[in-house]
């Protein structure tokens, strides 16, 4: 009885995030599945699509093509980190949200207040949040299972035991962190520093063992519709049902709302209190320092193969030339390869616009907002210093991606890009950022709780909408709906200033009326 | 009059067409300490959300002296606020906090704010996620009754503390009156708002059933009275007000009153009476007349 209250209790907390991200995986792996068909029966269509793939950027993004000839090996390779990305953060964010999130609002005081231990609770919870996970990858296996039924298993196998395995990542950190927060921002530098890892194994050949310590790796290493191997998602499953122990074990040993880190005193520093612009940056500081270091280190690490790539490229000038007519640049200049890679930073510091401003609205909703508000400052003044500190940190994030390509590049011994050049590259996405600042800020206006997901549609929905349009040869207007299609690939091109001046001033539109709604609106918490 | 510190006109905010808070006019000289009542979900805090402008009105005006209370930037220089959930940034520490709210506050007298974090026992060295629920209020209470705000607006702001520091809170209130600040206090510490409170508005279903001094609530209501006496027993029974008279055996009655007690005292004259004894209801007992009876809703459902 009370297992069964646990069990639906969870339930209810999960299922409509669960059935949008199952959903997610059904569409998306059959949307490609659809238009595969096409792609991989054209042989010229094919050899472009080698082409494009034998990109280093698109090959660190999506891992190398294993089995492009065949209906079931496109999917995967276009399909497979994607979803494993959607599923991983997702989990994360559940995970934490109703397990480190219930017992920070004190609920799960009530809830141990009933004949339950901890480690019960946590254990039923856990087993609750592994189901959203393999429905995900159960759906993506029926969507794939017309292009062969042993590499769709395989491929949804590797898709739960990513989600299992960031299940216990993050009910680990939340029995290890004493705050949702910490927790949540723990498991996503783990899935963050993962994915980093399987990019550099699959970009620099002696580090190619980093595949077999993350979980994108080894589901890259499983290669469905290439090989099918079992032994990788046994090694994840291995993983994922340790990291599930090692929380029970020190569930077991902790007290109901603290952690094993717990904060002690420490020196107080008044630095950045002094107003509402001041403790806007204040707030962002260590954050922004978490995304700088991934960011810096991706596009060093981009910066640094970028010379072994593009000589590949002139070899093979054929592949260039075809990723040219596939919508890309000329990828073996150094100006055209990085400009692909300069558009797609568009995706992260997009998401990191929407994740601080969901941050704010979080603040909004558990009323710690309320005292900013008491105080005589209008609530424009507030939002209007959260979203200039945001922009600030997205262009200082902007400019040390730039900074970092170009020192990777230079470092390795081309002298082909300036610094110059490697700026106006990366600035030149920022319209796409303002956008993802305006969704950002029209969700606050009207859709609190829908700020990461409306913040992020921009970049993230925005690049796969053009990737998949393209790879399906879809009509002109599909394509044209993602602000990607927009960019010009600076530093090759100059800047498409029209295009990104109307992507500009749609952005700051739509910001000022979400933030003047803001403004308006009854508080919320 | 818009010397009032706090004043609500009409004042009405519904919720999906259901009212929080329902016609309500308010008036709140300055310097008085006013007592806000009334049960869970009368509308006390949906009032308080209006007047600090985080809720606009359905209908009708809310004004902190004078000044719309929509107007924050304005209104809020007048007010300081401790709310009945206090809510604190989990990474700052209490001492940053309290720096914070002084910073963007409408003025802060900073050493009586270390003496009231001396005295609330506050200790300020730790982070703000360690704190308990009393913790959190005490530097919501420090950080209010530290400003120069003439109003003071706080929602239930000792739920959570312990008897040694709702003394402490009382000592505040006080010196906070003899400061000349307003004080508005929504409680249902009954004890609390008798002990501190100048005058009261009595809150019910969202609509304001009394407004009176804690004195005057009492006139208002039934006192109960013990007579001694000698000789024939007085007779009561047609006296204006007077109401349940009980014997209780050894010359002595009680009856209750209610009202003026001129008529009573002249009845009693005409009497041998020994000894008189009038006890004037707790605020418990008015409340509960208030309460008492079943509260009827309007809307449907």
């Amino acid at each position: 009885m009370a297992d069964r209250a646990l069990v639906g209790l969870a339930l209810r907390q999960i299922r409509f995030g669960g059935l949008a991200v199952t959903s997610v995986a059904i569409a998306l792996t059959a949307l490609v599945v659809a238009t595969a068909e096409t792609i991989v029966t054209d042989r010229s269509n094919l050899a472009s699509l080698e082409a494009l793939a034998s990109n280093p950027a698109i090959r660190t993004l999506f891992g190398p093509p294993i089995a492009l000839d065949s209906v079931g090996g496109f999917t995967v390779w276009r399909t497979a980190t994607p979803l494993a990305v959607i599923v991983g953060v997702w989990t994360i964010v559940a995970a934490t949200r109703i397990t480190r999130g219930e017992e920070d609002a004190g609920r799960w005081s009530l809830l141990l207040s009933g004949h339950r231990p901890l480690r019960d609770v946590l254990s039923w919870t856990a087993g609750v949040l592994a189901v959203a996970p393999l429905a995900a990858g159960v759906g993506a296996a029926a969507a794939l299972a017309s292009a062969g039924t042993a590499g769709a298993l395989i491929h949804g196998a590797g898709i739960v035991m990513v989600g299992w395995f960031f299940v216990g990542c993050a009910v680990l950190g939340a029995q290890v962190f004493a705050s949702r927060s910490a927790a949540t921002t723990g498991a996503v530098a783990v899935l963050g520093a993962t994915l980093l890892a399987r990019m550099i194994g699959d970009g620099v050949e002696a580090l190619g063992w980093l595949r077999w310590v993350s979980p994108f790796g080894l589901l890259e290493l499983s290669r469905p519709y290439a090989g099918n191997r079992w032994s990788p998602l046994v090694l994840l499953l291995v993983a994922a049902v340790a990291l599930m122990a090692a929380a029970l074990v020190v569930a077991g040993r902790r007290d109901v709302g603290s952690g094993v880190l717990v904060a002690g005193p420490r020196r107080s520093s008044t630095v950045l209190l002094g107003s509402v612009g001041g403790f806007a940056v204040r707030r962002l500081l260590v954050p922004l320092t978490a995304w700088a270091i991934a960011l810096g280190a991706y596009y060093l690490l981009i910066g640094l193969v970028a010379d072994s790539a593009l000589t590949f490229l002139r070899d093979n000038p054929e592949f260039s030339s075809r990723a040219g007519q596939a919508g890309f640049a000329d990828l073996a200049s150094v100006e055209g390869y990085t400009a692909t890679l300069f558009a797609i930073l568009a995706m992260p510091v997009g998401g990191f616009v929407a994740v601080r401003l969901a941050a704010f609205a979080d603040a909004e909703t558990d009323r710690r907002l309320t005292p900013l508000v008491a105080a005589p400052v209008t609530r424009l003044r507030l939002v209007g210093a959260e979203i200039t500190a945001t922009l600030l940190g997205a262009v200082a994030l902007t400019v040390l991606s730039g900074a970092a390509a170009w020192a990777g590049v230079t470092l390795s011994g081309n002298r082909d890009l300036s610094l110059a050049e490697a700026l106006a590259g990366t600035l030149n996405m920022l319209p796409i950022v303002l956008l993802c600042v305006g969704t950002s800020v029209l969700a606050l206006g009207w859709a609190p709780r829908g700020v990461t997901l409306l913040g992020g549609l921009p970049g993230g929905g925005g690049f796969l909408l053009y990737v998949l349009a393209l790879d399906a040869g879809a009509p002109a207007w599909v394509v044209n709906c993602s602000p990607f299609a927009h960019l010009a690939a600076v530093p090759l091109e100059s800047p498409n200033w029209l295009a990104s001046g109307v992507m500009s001033a749609f952005g700051v539109a739509a910001t000022v009326v979400g933030a003047l709604r803001f403004g308006r609106r009854d508080l919320r918490g | 009059m818009s010397g009032s510190a706090v004043r609500t006109v009409a004042l009405t905010k519904k919720y999906g067409g259901v009212p929080a808070v329902d016609d309500l006019t308010i008036e709140v000289p300055p310097g008085e300490v006013f007592g806000f009542l009334g049960p869970n979900g009368a509308g006390k805090s949906t009032t308080i959300r209006v007047l600090l402008g985080l809720a606009a009105p359905t209908s009708g005006r809310a004004e902190i002296f004078g000044i719309a209370a929509q107007d924050v930037a304005q209104a809020h220089t007048k007010l300081a606020y401790v709310p009945a959930d206090v809510a604190l940034w989990p990474r700052l520490t209490g001492r940053e906090t309290l720096h914070l709210l002084a910073s963007i506050g409408p003025g802060t007298d900073v050493a009586y704010r270390d003496e009231l974090i001396e005295r609330f026992d506050l200790d300020v060295t730790k982070r703000a996620d360690t704190y308990s629920t009393g913790n959190r209020q005490k530097i919501a209470l420090v950080a209010a009754f530290a400003t120069r705000a003439p109003l003071l607006v706080l929602d239930e702001p000792t739920s959570g503390l312990d008897p040694l520091m709702e003394r402490e809170f009382r000592r505040a209130v006080a010196e906070a009156r003899e400061r000349g600040q307003t004080i508005f206090l929504s409680s249902h510490l009954l004890a609390e708002v008798e002990a501190v409170c100048d005058r009261v508005g009595i809150l019910r279903a969202g609509r304001l059933v009394e407004t009176a001094t804690v004195a005057g609530l009492r006139r208002l209501h039934r006192s109960e009275v013990t007579v001694a006496y000698t000789g024939a027993a007085p007779e009561l029974a047609a006296v204006p007000g007077v109401d349940g008279v009980e014997p209780l055996g050894d010359g002595r009655l009680r009856f209750g009153l209610t009202g003026a007690p001129g008529p009573v005292l002249q009845q009693l004259a005409r009497f041998d009476v020994t000894a008189l004894n009038v006890r004037e209801p707790s605020l418990e007992e008015i409340f509960l007349d208030y309460y008492g009876e079943p509260v009827r809703y309007d809307c449907g459902g």
